[in-house]
Order: structure tokens, then C-alpha cells, then sequence
């Protein structure tokens, strides 16, 4: 299993797909933050972060993860959320993020509905 | 806020500020908007609001260009400065407001007091945001200790269940690292590492690491090299420890520090639901290996009973039998009576060392290769030369067998035998007087150029032949006295002139009679021949 995190883009029209593999921690929360504050300057104000290679958060990774959605709401912008495992899901709605941050089941129907 | 506006050199529109208060979305707006007063005020060009993070300044609101986002609160030089409960109020350039008038400034000014009563409420804010963080991060905690305790009342796959008792212990606990260990031939092996490496073995005495688990000392220095900080905790049940759970360098947002007292108790609901995990892996495991030992033994068993004959071959002028009884539900006796070319009878009955399941293997090897040399051979010594060496050569070395071997021509009474280490037979002549069937080699098994001898004698009428086993003779009584050869002459002496069906269930009676009750501490095997008068 991967434990430090690594993130890649796809830039796509208007949207903005943040793929990670690894751990969301201090680091990896750090990481991803970097890339999404990166691609706001750039202009895209949708994004959507695909978890699919990510099988452990911790609460620092959500403390930054929180960051970045209170940052895409102060600029009228959308974050989503793909391909959690449940037990991310699960937290992720114990711990408010699905309230400002949509959870999809698969990056396809994330890609269609977010920009909705 | 309502009403009157204040009198000052910057007449703020009070209406557009009560908007902007009253508008929930509208706070930051509100801030830089007093910001933006305030600079024009006291003619600044840049100001912010930063909330002091135990040494941090991070700021909240800031008009103008040039204020960094965080600095600590002892490196704002180049910054002019106006301390708040909870926070600054930063501004360039420094010289805006003399350090004099600062505190003036905080004490008179309306828009400055308003400022500071923002910071409050943003402070506060923050405190209710973190507080509402850690009670729906124990709530999380709660959900996984629930779910782990789910999964391991459902599932028996130790893999996937030891790996998801680490991951949430490593997440919950905000670990960098951590390490799942079981308990091993006394040894704790590596069985899950998250982050890292760790030592793939531990020495279970080893002080340093007792001392370590119970919080008293550091860990060993090769339990998770690399890792500052380290917390263990045993996976006990209630037979034992089972293994160890360990993670490694608490994380926060300025770096790794060391685990708190409540990380030690969380650690421990895992690792108790990892030791059960563990316990009823081993008891799904033991249990499965018992069905199929128990599968195995009466596969065994059925096997054994197809290999002993199913009743004795009909010899003119001779009543013939064979009893069998093992200790265990498989055993290493072993019988058998078969006609053989020319009319004549074979009598076999052997003794495979040890017993249960590895004897009963024997066995059937045995029967297989005497009844192809009966087949091939004549009978003498050649035969079991034969057979010694295929035993030498397909069995254990600690393995033997013991056999007495007899071909019997009814047409004439004459009893060829081979004895290979076995207990001598007995033939009760007609008269009393008894021959004995001695050894004339070694037991089967031992050395591959073994020789045996083979004698002969002659059945008369009313002569009665008995072959068995040790496990006859050996009986114990209760004062370790054996039941003997003696005692089993007397016996057959005694009741000789019985029916052999009777006979043959006579003997193994009597020496449990002998044995006073006493479990069968070996396999039991009996052959009686008896010429007519």
C-alpha cells in the first residue's frame, strides 16, 4: 500500500479532476491543497478529487480538505468527491465535508452531475 | 450598531455595514470593509485582522497589498501592530500610528474597538469550529471501533481484518506509521506494516519491550526505525497475548509530536478487537482442522475395515478366526487369512510401531505389497526379504513392523513360518504341552539386508495355534502388572475347547478383566487355528 501521497490533474474543460494515491495526512492533505489553489489561479472554479487510491485519511488530511472547500465556497466555486471507500465515505459525512461537498459514486456520473 | 452615526474624520455608511452584519454570508465583506475605514482613517495602506494560533498569526480580513498570510507573532517587524484578546491587528506602514498612540487608539477609536470585537467573534467562531470538529471526530472514532467490531463478528479472513485494525487505528490516532505484530513460536512476527519499516521479529521477553507496552520507557530502537514517537499497546485474550499493536509519530499541522493519554486508550479498543479477530481466526482454524482430522481418521478407518478380511477362509479339517480391535479409531495391527495357490492357507498378523494415523498408512502399504509377493513368490525367506526391503525403502526410518507370517498345508498339518521380532506364537497341543513360534530375524523395517528363517511343524488334531499382538500381552492391570504370556496359556489351556467365535472374544474379555478398567492403551489383535480331532 502506498503510504506517502502523490497527485495528478487532468484538465479538462472547465473541470478539473485531482486523482491521489496514498494517504491524506499532514502531507498529503498539504499536497493536494498545493495543486487546488494552483488550478483556482488558473481559473478552473469546479474541481472534483477522485479517491480512488486513497484507503486512509486522518483528521489532519480532513482539516485540509475542509480548507479547501470553505476556499471554493468563498469563491463561488464546486468541489465534488469520487470514488471514496466506504469508510471514507462514512466520515466524510460524520464529519460535514458531503454537506458542502458532493460525494459520487464513480468519477463518470461525478463528471456529469458536478457542473450541473 | 443601529443608528447614530459616530463623529470622525471618515463618516463610515453605517447602513451598509448593518447590511453586511446582517447578512450571514456577508462577514468577511463586513471585516474588510472596517479594515478598508480604519486604513483610511489613520492613513495606512495596508491593514489586517490575524488571529493568534498559539504563536501563529494567521490572517482572517486584510485590506491593501503586502500582509503575509501567516507570521509568527515575534517576527512583525516591518509591520506596525495593535495587540487584541486573541489576535492582532496588523498594519503597514508601521508608521501609521505612533507606538504611543496605539494604546489610544485601541481604547478611543470606535472603528478599532469595533475591530477588536470582530476578532473576538472570529475567535470564537473558531473555537465552536474546532470543538464541533473534535466531537464529530469521536464520533468517527466511535463508528469505526463499531464497524471493526461488525466486521470481526462476520468475517473469519484474518488478512483483511488485521489490515483494516491497522489503517483505522493508524488514521484515528493521526499516525504516520504503524506496525500489526503476532505472537510466533514465542517470537513476535511482522504481520502488517503501514508507512515505513519495522523489525520483522521481536524477542516476546525482552524487558525493554515489556517495558515499552506499559508505558514506562521508550521503544526499542528497531520496533519502528526512524519514527520519534511511538506508542504500543499488547493484544491480549483471555488464554494469552496474541501479539502487538504499535503506531508511530502523531501527527498535527506544525510537524509529528508524542501521543496523548486518551491515543493509548484508543489504541488498546483496537487492539482489543484485533485480539478477538485473532482468537476466533484460531478457533475457526482449530475447529476446521479437528473436522478434517476427524474426516481424515474415519477415512482411515473405512479403509483399514475394507483391508482386514471380512471373515476367515473355509479350511477342510480346521476352524480358523481373526479378531482386531485398535486402541484408537485407526491402528497399526494388522491380520490377515487367505487362501494361497496349491490349497494351502496364509496367516499374517503384524505390528506397525507407533500408532494412530502414520501406523495406519503402514498398514495399508504392507497389505498391499504381502498379498503381490504371496502372488509372486514361494513362501521362505526370499518373501519377507522382499518385503523388509520395500519397508526399508518406502517408510520412515523410526518406522518397523513386527510380523509373524505363516503358510498352513491342510492336506498335511504343516505350519511354515517366519517370525520377524514379533511375540512368539503359541500352538496348545492336544496334550497341553505348548510350542512356541519364536523370532527368526528382525522386525521389518530396521536394516535393509535383513535375514530371516523359516521353520516348520506339524498341526495335529485337537492342536490349537494362537498369534497376536502385544497389545494382548502387554495389558496393564491397574498395578502396572502385565497380563503375559502366561496368563494367556492358562487362559487358552482353560478355555480350549470353546468355539473359536467364542474364543477369540474370550481372550480380549479377560484381559480387560485384567486391565480393571483401564482405557486400551494399544491396538489388540488376535488368529486362532485349531486342526479337528
Amino acid at each position: 500500500m502506498t503510504e506517502t501521497l502523490s497527485v495528478t490533474v487532468d484538465r479538462r474543460d472547465g473541470l478539473a479532476v485531482i486523482y491521489t494515491e496514498g494517504y491524506i495526512n499532514n502531507q498529503g492533505g498539504e499536497e493536494i491543497a498545493k495543486v487546488a489553489y494552483k488550478l483556482l489561479e488558473e481559473g478552473y472554479k469546479v474541481l472534483l478529487l477522485n479517491l480512488a487510491g486513497t484507503k486512509i485519511v486522518n483528521s489532519i488530511g480532513i482539516s485540509i480538505l475542509i480548507e479547501i472547500i470553505e476556499k471554493m465556497l468563498e469563491i463561488d466555486g464546486k468541489l465534488g468527491f469520487c470514488c471514496l471507500t466506504p469508510t471514507i465515505e462514512k466520515t466524510f459525512h460524520i464529519m460535514g465535508l458531503a454537506q458542502y461537498a458532493p460525494i459520487y459514486s464513480d468519477e463518470a456520473s461525478a463528471v456529469a452531475q458536478i457542473r450541473a | 450598531m443601529a443608528g447614530t452615526a459616530p463623529a470622525g474624520p471618515v463618516q463610515p455608511a453605517w447602513d451598509e455595514l448593518l447590511a453586511l452584519f446582517r447578512d450571514e454570508a456577508g462577514e468577511r465583506q463586513l471585516l474588510e470593509r472596517l479594515l478598508d475605514l480604519w486604513r483610511r482613517e489613520h492613513g495606512a495602506k495596508a491593514a489586517g485582522l490575524y488571529l493568534d494560533h498559539s504563536g501563529t498569526l494567521e490572517r482572517e480580513a486584510a485590506v491593501g497589498d503586502g500582509l503575509p498570510h501567516v507570521v509568527e507573532a515575534g517576527s512583525t517587524d516591518g509591520l506596525g501592530s495593535l495587540r487584541f484578546p486573541g489576535g492582532r491587528l496588523l498594519f503597514s506602514p508601521p508608521g501609521t500610528l505612533a507606538p504611543q498612540a496605539a494604546d489610544r487608539a485601541a481604547a478611543s477609536d470606535p472603528l478599532t474597538l469595533l475591530l477588536a470585537a470582530s476578532l473576538k467573534s472570529c475567535r470564537l467562531k473558531q473555537e465552536l469550529k474546532e470543538q464541533q470538529f473534535q466531537v464529530n471526530y469521536r464520533v468517527v472514532e466511535l463508528e469505526a471501533l463499531y464497524d471493526v467490531g461488525l466486521a470481526v463478528a462476520s468475517t473469519l479472513d484474518l488478512d483483511r481484518l488485521s489490515e483494516e485494525i491497522l489503517l483505522r487505528a493508524v488514521s484515528l490516532l493521526d499516525a504516520r506509521r504503524g506496525a500489526l505484530y503476532l505472537l510466533e513460536d514465542g517470537r513476535y512476527r511482522l504481520d502488517r506494516i503501514f508507512g515505513g519499516e519495522a523489525a520483522d521479529w521481536l524477542a516476546a521477553d525482552d524487558p525493554g519491550l515489556h517495558a515499552f507496552l506499559a508505558g514506562a520507557s521508550e521503544a526499542p530502537a528497531s520496533l519502528l526505525p526512524g519514527a520519534r514517537y511511538l506508542l504500543g499497546v499488547p493484544i491480549e485474550v483471555e488464554s494469552g497475548r496474541r501479539g502487538l499493536l504499535v503506531v508511530g509519530d502523531k501527527e498535527s499541522r506544525r510537524g509529528v509530536g508524542p501521543f496523548l493519554t486518551s491515543d493509548r486508550r484508543t489504541l488498546s479498543l483496537f487492539a482489543n478487537q484485533a485480539a478477538l479477530a485473532l482468537e476466533n481466526a484460531r478457533l475457526h482454524l482449530q475447529a476446521l482442522e479437528k473436522e478434517r482430522l476427524e474426516r481424515e481418521m474415519h477415512l482411515a478407518s473405512e479403509i483399514q475395515r475394507q483391508i482386514l478380511p471380512k471373515g476367515a477362509p473355509s479350511v477342510p479339517g480346521f476352524d480358523l478366526v481373526g479378531w482386531y480391535r485398535p486402541a484408537r479409531q485407526v491402528g497399526g495391527d494388522y491380520y490377515d487369512l487367505f487362501p494361497v495357490r496349491g490349497g494351502r492357507i496364509g496367516l499374517v498378523v503384524g505390528d506397525v510401531s507407533g500408532k494412530g494415523m502414520p501406523a495406519a498408512l503402514m498398514v495399508s502399504t504392507l497389505h498391499s505389497a504381502l498379498r503381490l509377493l504371496f502372488d509372486h513368490l514361494e513362501f521362505g525367506p526370499l518373501l519377507l526379504e522382499r518385503l523388509n526391503r520395500h519397508i526399508v525403502e518406502s517408510s520412515a526410518s523410526n518406522k518397523f513392523i513386527t510380523m509373524l507370517l505363516a503358510e498352513m498345508d491342510p492336506r498335511t498339518g504343516v505350519l511354515h513360518y517366519m517370525n520377524a521380532g514379533h511375540n512368539p506364537g503359541i500352538l496348545l497341543r492336544h496334550d497341553g504341552s505348548v510350542d512356541q513360534l519364536g523370532a527368526g530375524g528382525l522386525p521389518l523395517g530396521l536394516m535393509p539386508a535383513a535375514r530371516f528363517q523359516s521353520r516348520a511343524l506339524t498341526l495335529e488334531p485337537g492342536d490349537l495355534l494362537c498369534i497376536y499382538t502385544d497389545g494382548i500381552t502387554e495389558a496393564e492391570s491397574q498395578d502396572e502388572e502385565e497380563f503375559g504370556m502366561g496368563r494367556l496359556i492358562d487362559l487358552l489351556r482353560r478355555e480350549r475347547h470353546r468355539p473359536l467365535q467364542e474364543l477369540v472374544e474370550v481372550i480380549p474379555q479377560i484381559v480387560g478383566e485384567h486391565s480393571q478398567g483401564l482405557p486400551q492403551g494399544d491396538d489388540q489383535t488376535l488368529v486362532l487355528m485349531r486342526r479337528d480331532l
